[in-house]
């Protein structure tokens, strides 16, 4: 799963052993990004 | 099978109105239901989204598209048959820019010309620096009955038509209210004074009442008024969203009017 640090805007790969943090700069927040799949949508 | 007669009062690619005559104020409910409910037209069903990075979520980007007038050609296509679209917008390249750009109906590519949108010209989404909206679309085609995005009539509806007759003067002292009326009326004698309020009237002729700004002591100054519906005759206003002409839309609902009726004769057949 590949987030992306809110501060140095660097992709960020998460193990099990590193927790929640940018391996680059520190920062704790960490924003998700989308996946790249195709997403099938129902319209309603 | 009876004929009914059918008069136009106006009569445009997607708007019109016409009288018919002789028909019960069921069967006239019947053809105005069948106009929206039973034509199926095409509309967007399904995404698939390859990328999407604007603001908003990908189901109403699809809630849009799925309104967006899909023109349906006659006798072309059976209901639940698709066709797929897409389309590939892109933000501005320069990413100061503080302008943005719009995704429009236009920007739509279809992979069957028969199927396209109906306008170019309605607004899907804005898109700023480094946003893109890239999708395929699976259009069906359907009933209103199953969504009001596969309705082919948007604004469907009939009045009685109105007979004015002229009962004599009014008299000197009486106030001039205006008296307002609107719809189609059919003019009785030809008795009314005043020049200029839309043409010499002629026995029986159809006048809508816009052409006297829907207030009849405009077009009969001075006169006693008595106005009563025509029984059994009806005046539709039919408007289409651009995916069938008036005419299609008309005759299909009425086909399958006829389709159903005949149906059921043949199942309660002994």
């Amino acid at each position: 799963m590949s987030y992306k640090c809110s501060r140095c805007k660097r992709d960020v790969e998460l193990d099990e052993y590193g927790g929640v943090r940018c391996p680059y700069c520190g920062h704790r927040v960490l924003l998700k990004e989308r996946s790249r799949d195709i997403k099938d949508v129902d319209v309603e | 099978m009876q004929d009914y007669e059918v008069e136009f009062v106006e009569r445009g690619d997607r708007e019109a109105r016409f009288l018919v005559r002789d028909i019960t104020p069921a069967f006239a409910n019947g053809i105005r239901r069948a106009m929206i409910a039973d034509v199926p037209t095409f509309s967007v069903d399904e995404l698939r989204v390859v990328e999407n990075s604007s603001v908003m979520f990908d189901e109403q980007i699809g809630l849009r598209l799925g309104l967006v007038p899909l023109t349906t050609p006659v006798d072309e296509f059976e209901v639940g048959d698709t066709v797929t679209l897409s389309l590939d917008v892109q933000g501005p390249g320069r990413e100061e820019s503080t302008e943005t750009v719009t995704a429009y109906s236009g920007d739509i590519v279809t992979s069957d010309p028969m199927v396209e949108p109906a306008d170019e010209n309605i607004p899907i989404i804005d898109l700023k620096p480094g946003q893109r909206l890239e999708l395929e679309a699976d259009a069906v085609l359907d009933r209103g009955r199953e969504h009001a995005k596969h309705q082919g009539g948007v604004a469907v509806g009939y009045r009685h038509l109105q007979r004015v007759e002229v009962v004599g003067e009014k008299g000197e002292f009486e106030d001039d209210e205006p008296h307002i009326l609107r719809g189609v009326i059919e003019e009785q004698e030809a008795a009314h004074a005043s020049a200029g309020s839309g043409g010499e009237p002629r026995n029986g002729e159809l006048v809508p009442t816009e052409a006297f700004d829907h207030d009849l002591t405009n077009r009969y100054p001075g006169k006693d008024l008595e106005v009563v519906d025509v029984p059994n005759a009806f005046v539709f206003h039919v408007e289409t969203d651009g995916s069938l002409s008036v005419d299609e839309l008309v005759t299909r609902a009425v086909d399958s009017l006829r389709g159903r009726a005949e149906e059921l004769r043949d199942a309660v057949q002994l």
